[in-house]
């Protein structure tokens, strides 16, 4: 199971070099494949085309309306469930017999995709931004109600006595002891409630809707523009990576730890 | 053990069983009567307050269900789904494992491959759903496919991690006592590996239903996509609730047998 | 000692936690009853689920008794008194995420203390512990000796007549509950505070008390009061005299037979100091 005689070091170099050879190789044949081996270009964009309908799309700013669109659903949806789950999720950490009840009722609804609801809230809300908003903030409100049950109601009970035998009242325990100690599970929490409210959202684009960035990939695969398809599929993942990024270096800087 | 005292006790709670106490002591109970509770909501606001042409109360849905089942193409549109999501979770079973030991067994191959399982793992897969389709067509293949996209990778780790994290002392134990390379491979590495195993099958169980039902959402000329999309356009409360209730049940009725499966076989840790 | 009033007062105490006849119920106390006099160091020792800790819990004010009553410097307890009593426990209570100074000066903020006269009350008690230079650290870099000394430093600032203190050594190795048990006679020797002290160690139990009060095993009561007769602060010397080796042979004489029926039990409660009790046993984190 272990290389033998072999460094750590040199093991760590070659690993790379398989890692940049793969990378390699999946360029090499994904070009091979559109030029030589004659795979249809509607099927499989030229790599070289991909690049420059990215660097089109980039540089002209054609992605700025289904970005605010997307962006603007994303912080609807999250804001709901932030304010949602965190209240509510605060209010049923009070008591055990109510976590007992909820919690497992909560991950069990949240253990099947919830994006099966979507056709429901297009029935309700139509194709527009609201029933993207609705459906990110159901699909979100799960994961930020859990972990803020889980942060709240599993606080250190000697730290909680502590400061009950010390004098402290129900505000002070709420700001000193309670908050501190449930932040990093509820920061969490957000995190990926954050990152969830943003595939939920890019999804039900994707599915039915008639703007936003998700749509978009869908437009232009429906006219079979493979490139500028596959331009829009590498800057969105870009931006999701990104905002993930940001998100987690806040949730990292808020911590105590 | 000794009475106390006869002065009053300050814990007040009563000895009767009372519907209340029996409630304290079962929060199950409790919980099926929440959902009851919610159900009972829907009744009532459906019925008397809101629009018709939005949504129906679940008396209705429920009676209707046959109507639905009679819909020409709806059963077959189900079965098709369950097709797809089973022959998904075999190959991404297939693959994941395959991929998995792979990876697993050698710590070189461990290094450089699975950062790339990890950075694919971590794509939002919902991106390339239209490319699915445009490589597999609107039929079954796609959402297959898609499926095994989504659920070979928690395999993939989670065998890697079983196959990884034994601890040395039983490496040596076993060593110690004459163990051949085969044997350590048979008696000490699978078996340990077993509960990641089936935790992985139910993570991945987790991510083919999801991929199967995106696909399916997304293509909305055949299967279940189109039959919610006509019963959206028509406004057709009744009938939608009643299909994506369905694949609900089917979702929760698979999570719940994975599960299952994982509890029993991994009954020896913690 | 003196005839003066008892600082805490305990009178017909008994405690269960759960209803008789359920799965979880435990009668933690019976009809217990004791006097601390004012200034002076009281231990209670006895076998594990003796309810030791139940009581110290119902004599601060954080657990109501099922029977019985306390009084703490004549007043009747009925909840946390914070001007009269601070805790010790034997799990650092200091907050993770604050400063052993900060953790300080919260104790005073919970109790009340003016804002002005926090910070310099918690260099002072910082110093008689021996702390100042760690005031900044937090109590995830200091090793166990000193978050003790940490948490007896916040119980200090409190500046309270009683001190509770709960096995506050139990989690150290010996050396350092050596080290500490004698600061905390020295400690003894200049203030004038009376101490409740729960202990498992006979060794520290004649070391440190002046009355040591035996329990028996559950149901607990007091068993017996020995008296140590020795003035604080005491010496590392003590420990050798053979006034020291009778008493603790006393101790285990007394001891003995109760800490076998203790063993024999299957059922360890946890510690706990709410009111819930033992009830709460699940869905905790350790």
């Amino acid at each position: 199971m272990n290389p033998s005689g072999r460094g750590i070091a040199t093991g760590r170099i070659w690993s790379r070099l398989v890692q940049i050879a793969f990378l390699a190789a999946v360029l090499v044949l994904w070009s091979l494949a559109t030029t030589v081996w004659g795979v249809s270009r509607i099927l499989l964009p030229n790599p070289v085309n991909v690049w420059h309908q990215l660097i089109d799309v980039v540089s002209s700013g054609a992605f700025i309306p289904d970005l605010r669109v997307t962006l603007g659903e994303l912080a609807a949806a999250f804001a709901i469930s932030m304010s949602l789950g965190v209240s509510l999720g605060y209010l049923i950490s009070r008591s055990r017999y109510l976590i007992r009840v909820f919690e497992p009722l909560l991950a069990a609804i949240y253990s099947i995709p919830i994006i099966l609801f979507l056709p429901l809230y297009v029935l309700l809300l139509g194709l527009g931004p609201d029933s993207k908003i609705a459906l990110g903030a159901t699909i979100s409100f799960f994961p930020i109600v859990l972990s803020t049950i889980a942060g709240f109601g599993y606080v250190d009970r000697t730290l909680v006595t502590a400061a009950r035998s010390m004098g402290a009242s129900n505000l002070q325990m709420f700001r000193h002891v309670l908050v501190p100690a449930a932040l990093p599970v509820v920061l969490a929490g957000l995190r990926m409630g954050f990152t969830v409210a943003l595939l939920s959202v890019i999804a039900s684009e994707t599915i039915a809707s008639f703007a936003g960035l998700g749509h978009h990939i869908v437009d232009l695969a429906e006219n079979m523009d493979t490139a500028r398809m596959f331009a829009y599929i590498v800057f969105v993942i870009a931006i999701v990576a990104f905002l993930n990024a940001v998100v987690s270096t806040l949730e990292g800087r808020a911590r105590w730890r | 053990m000794a009475v106390a005292r006869t002065d009053a006790p300050r814990l007040a709670v009563p000895a009767a069983a009372g519907l209340r106490d029996r409630l304290l002591r079962h929060p199950g109970i409790a919980r099926l009567g929440v959902v009851i509770l919610l159900f009972i909501g829907w009744e009532i606001a459906a019925r008397f307050f809101l629009d018709r042409d939005f949504i129906s109360p679940p008396s209705i849905v429920l009676m209707s269900l046959g109507d639905l089942f009679g819909t020409p193409g709806v059963p077959s549109a189900l079965w098709l789904t369950l097709y797809e999501i089973a022959i998904a979770f075999v190959l991404s079973v297939i693959i994941g494992a395959a991929v998995g030991l792979a990876v697993g067994l050698n710590r070189f191959a461990h290094q450089s491959f699975m950062p790339i399982v990890l950075l694919l793992y971590g794509i939002p897969q919902i991106t390339i759903l239209p490319i699915f389709v445009l490589v597999f067509g609107i039929g079954a293949a796609s959402k297959i496919a898609f499926g095994v996209s989504h659920g070979m990778f928690p395999i993939m780790i989670a065998v890697a991690a079983g196959v990884q994290k034994i601890e040395q002392v039983l490496f040596v134990s076993a060593r110690s006592m004459g163990a051949s390379r085969w044997q350590l491979l048979r008696y000490v590495i699978f078996p340990h590996a077993i509960p990641s195993f089936f935790t992985g099958m139910r993570l991945g169980m987790s991510g083919v239903l999801l991929g199967v039902l995106l696909a399916e959402l997304y293509v909305s000329t055949a299967g279940i996509g189109y039959f919610t999309s006509i019963f959206t356009e028509n406004f057709d409360p009744t009938k939608l609730i009643g299909l994506v209730s369905m694949l609900a049940v089917i979702a929760i009725a698979l999570n719940e047998i994975v599960r299952r499966a994982e509890l029993h076989y991994a009954r020896w840790r913690d | 000692m003196t005839s003066a009033q008892p600082a805490i007062r305990v009178h017909g105490v008994s405690h269960q936690f759960g209803q008789a006849g359920e799965a979880r119920h435990v009668q933690a106390l019976l009809d217990t009853s004791l006097e601390v006099a004012r200034g002076e160091l009281q231990c209670l020792i006895g076998p594990s689920g003796c309810g030791k800790s139940t009581l110290l819990g119902i004599m601060g004010g954080l657990i109501a008794p099922t029977t019985g009553t306390v009084t703490v410097s004549g007043k009747p307890v009925r909840g946390p008194m914070p001007r009269d009593l601070a805790f010790v426990f034997q799990e650092s209570a200091l907050f993770p995420w604050n400063t052993v100074f900060e953790n300080i000066v919260l104790g005073m903020t919970f109790q009340g203390v003016a804002k002005a006269e926090r910070r310099d009350r918690a260099r002072r008690a910082l110093e008689a512990v021996g702390l100042l230079d760690f005031a900044e650290h937090y109590p995830g870099q200091l090793s166990g000796g000193m978050r003790q000394r940490a948490a007896l430093a916040r119980a200090l600032s409190l500046q309270t007549d009683i001190l509770l203190m709960d096995e506050p050594f139990g989690a150290l190795d010996e050396q350092t509950r050596m080290v500490l048990g004698e600061d905390l006679s020295v400690l003894l020797s200049r203030s004038k505070k009376t101490i409740v002290f729960v202990t498992h160690s006979l060794g520290e139990a004649v070391f440190l008390a002046d009355r040591v009060a035996v329990f028996s095993a559950r149901p607990g009561t007091v068993k017996q009061i020995i008296t140590v007769d020795e003035p604080h602060p005491r010496k590392p010397s003590f420990m050798t005299a053979p006034k020291f080796h009778a008493l603790r042979d006393q101790l285990y004489g007394l001891l003995h037979d109760e800490i076998r029926k203790a063993i024999s039990e299957t059922a360890q409660p946890r510690r706990r100091y709410d009111q819930a009790g033992a009830a709460e046993a699940d869905g905790d984190r350790a």
